[in-house]
């Protein structure tokens, strides 16, 4: 069995005396789309914060190291809270980063094309003059997608993809993150609680509600018993199957996936 | 020290009215054209962060600082400075350290200062009369030593502009994506923050107090309606903010305007800001 690519050894995080994750044990394959599951107040996005090192925690994240060194995280926020007013473009926002030379003195030609290349891959290059503030939810977290991947990801990092995007968004969301990730290869870890998403995209689930409940490859892991100790409700009901057009093979890449 | 005077004169040139004619005027003029973009490629960023509120605290710093100098009996400008970027760097921290939004912080540390300043007043009354030339500020008696020193903050605050304006624009879409793309956040916030604080303190002995706020604001939300891209914002904001000042000198020294040149001024960018705002209306209805 390969080394995982996310460890998580006792991790506890209390923020002004609350306790928000109490002893994490959890692990994320690699090469694996794992989805992090729980109800509102579970610490989802706390587990994720604490892995990016956003924030302050007890215990032990291992992130392994690449052949060519530690790995490099992508990061697609939650619904991005941003001063909507700014008028500043979907290339700028892809620029600022890796450009060196002050925006105000123009944008590379040579970053301008990587742009242009990174939203052709999420289907976004119509959406390189617009203003950020313009974007329904849906686009923009195609750019934010676009954004995470610039620098090569080894493992992505989403949360709540799926928040205020439509159905067809949400479908095209996934069919991206699932061609992504055959092309690119990274491991993807992604906070939901949307049980639609986690049965049509991920391969492995880690069920947490301040401690886990239970963790491994989808179909096996979300059992009745699993769902009602995490949700805290029964969730029996809830259909397994992934949806028309997202199903993946043993190796968690859909069939029609880019090799 | 390199001489001035060669400067002086190039500005009595290139602006030859009778008014440009005096040395006071030249040196105003030299002073604002080093102010005016300072406080423009401040203010795009103030906006963005939503820190309006901060640059009132530390000019109201100044007020306490100046009280403190007075009363330990050194240099008030020095103890200005001091004190401004004392407070500055304190409001970061604390808001970085704690779950109260960063107005709140502001808010107190506003209050904290006020109070400070007032009480070091009320205890020595003649104090007080020395503090109303820094409510209202006064361009026109601007000296040397002011001007290189405006100077000097001007080239550090290019090269920080040349640096770290993207990362700076990064920070102030989303702190968090922007410290997981590898964004040294902590740093460029206390930065912005150091040099702000000085940029504002600086402006306090131009414009006074009351309108330094209005000097880092208005150009930039100008600017904003005026505006497509983010290079745009910096660009729009250092025109409405240049033309401002220079127009607002000269209009204040015509006999029939006689008004303080530091109000002119800000009156100048606001005309400017009422423009974009009919400009950007009528893009928004375009759009529609």
């Amino acid at each position: 069995m390969s080394q995982p690519a996310v460890l998580f050894e006792d991790v506890s995080v209390a923020i002004g005396g609350v306790s928000i994750l109490e002893s994490v044990n959890a692990s994320v394959p690699h090469g694996s789309a794992t989805a992090i599951i729980g109800p509102n107040g579970a610490g989802k996005t706390t587990l994720l914060l604490a892995m990016l090192g956003q924030l302050p925690f007890d215990g032990r994240i291992r992130i392994a190291r690449t052949p060519k060194g530690p790995a490099r995280l992508g990061y697609v926020p939650q619904g991005l809270d941003f001063d909507r007013g700014i008028p500043m473009t979907v290339m700028d926002l892809m620029v600022i980063g890796p450009q060196r030379r002050p925006l105000w003195a123009g944008r590379s030609r040579r970053q301008r094309n990587l742009a242009m290349t990174l939203l052709g891959s999420v289907k976004a290059e119509p959406l390189a003059g617009r203003r950020l503030g313009a974007l329904s939810g849906g686009e923009l977290q195609r750019v934010l997608l676009a954004l995470a991947i610039q620098r090569d990801p080894d493992i992505l990092v989403l949360d709540e993809p799926s928040s205020g995007v439509d159905i067809a968004g949400e479908n095209l969301l996934c069919e991206l993150l699932d061609t992504l990730r055959a092309e690119r290869g990274f491991t993807q870890v992604m906070v939901t609680h949307d049980l639609s998403l986690v049965t049509a995209h991920a391969t492995d689930v880690i069920c947490l509600n301040r401690r886990v409940m239970g963790q491994g490859p989808t179909e096996a892991t979300l059992t009745a018993e699993v769902l009602a100790a995490t949700f805290g409700i029964h969730l029996g009901v809830a259909d397994l199957h992934p949806l028309p057009g997202c199903e993946h093979d043993e190796h968690g890449h859909r069939p029609d996936a880019h090799a | 020290m390199p001489d001035l005077a060669p400067l002086y004169d190039l500005a009595a040139r290139l602006l030859p009215f009778e008014a440009m004619q005096a040395r006071f005027m030249q040196q105003a003029l030299v002073e604002l054209i080093l102010l005016a973009p300072m406080c423009a490629m401040m203010g795009v960023h103030v906006v963005s962060f939503r820190m309006a509120f901060f640059s009132d605290a530390i000019s109201h710093s100044a007020f306490t600082g100046v009280a403190l100098g007075l009363l330990i009996g050194a240099d008030a400008r020095l103890t200005m400075v001091g004190f401004a970027l004392a407070v500055g760097l304190a409001i970061m921290a604390v808001s970085r350290r704690t779950l109260l939004s960063i107005d709140t912080v502001i808010g107190v540390f506003f209050s904290a200062v006020i109070a400070f300043g007032l009480a070091v007043v009320s205890r020595d009354r003649s104090v007080a009369r020395n503090l109303q030339m820094f409510l209202y500020g006064d361009i026109l008696t601007i000296g040397e030593a002011e001007i290189r020193l405006t100077a000097v903050l001007f080239v550090a605050l290019m090269a920080f502009q040349t640096i770290g304006f993207n990362r700076l624009l990064y920070v102030g879409v989303n702190p968090s994506l922007a410290a997981a793309h590898r964004v040294p956040t902590r740093t460029y916030q206390y930065l912005f923050a150091a040099l702000l604080s000085l940029v504002v303190i600086v402006s306090v002995w131009a414009v006074g107090v009351f309108l330094v706020t209005a000097m880092l604001i208005v150009p930039a939300a100008s600017a904003r309606n005026l505006a497509r891209s983010a290079s745009g914002m910096f660009w729009w904001a250092l025109v409405v903010s240049v033309t401002s000042a220079v127009t607002g000198l000269l209009v204040s020294a015509q006999s029939w305007a006689g008004t303080a040149t530091g109000a002119t001024i800000v009156l100048c960018a606001s005309v400017w800001f009422a423009g974009s705002a009919i400009v950007g209306g009528l893009r928004q209805g375009a759009r529609r």
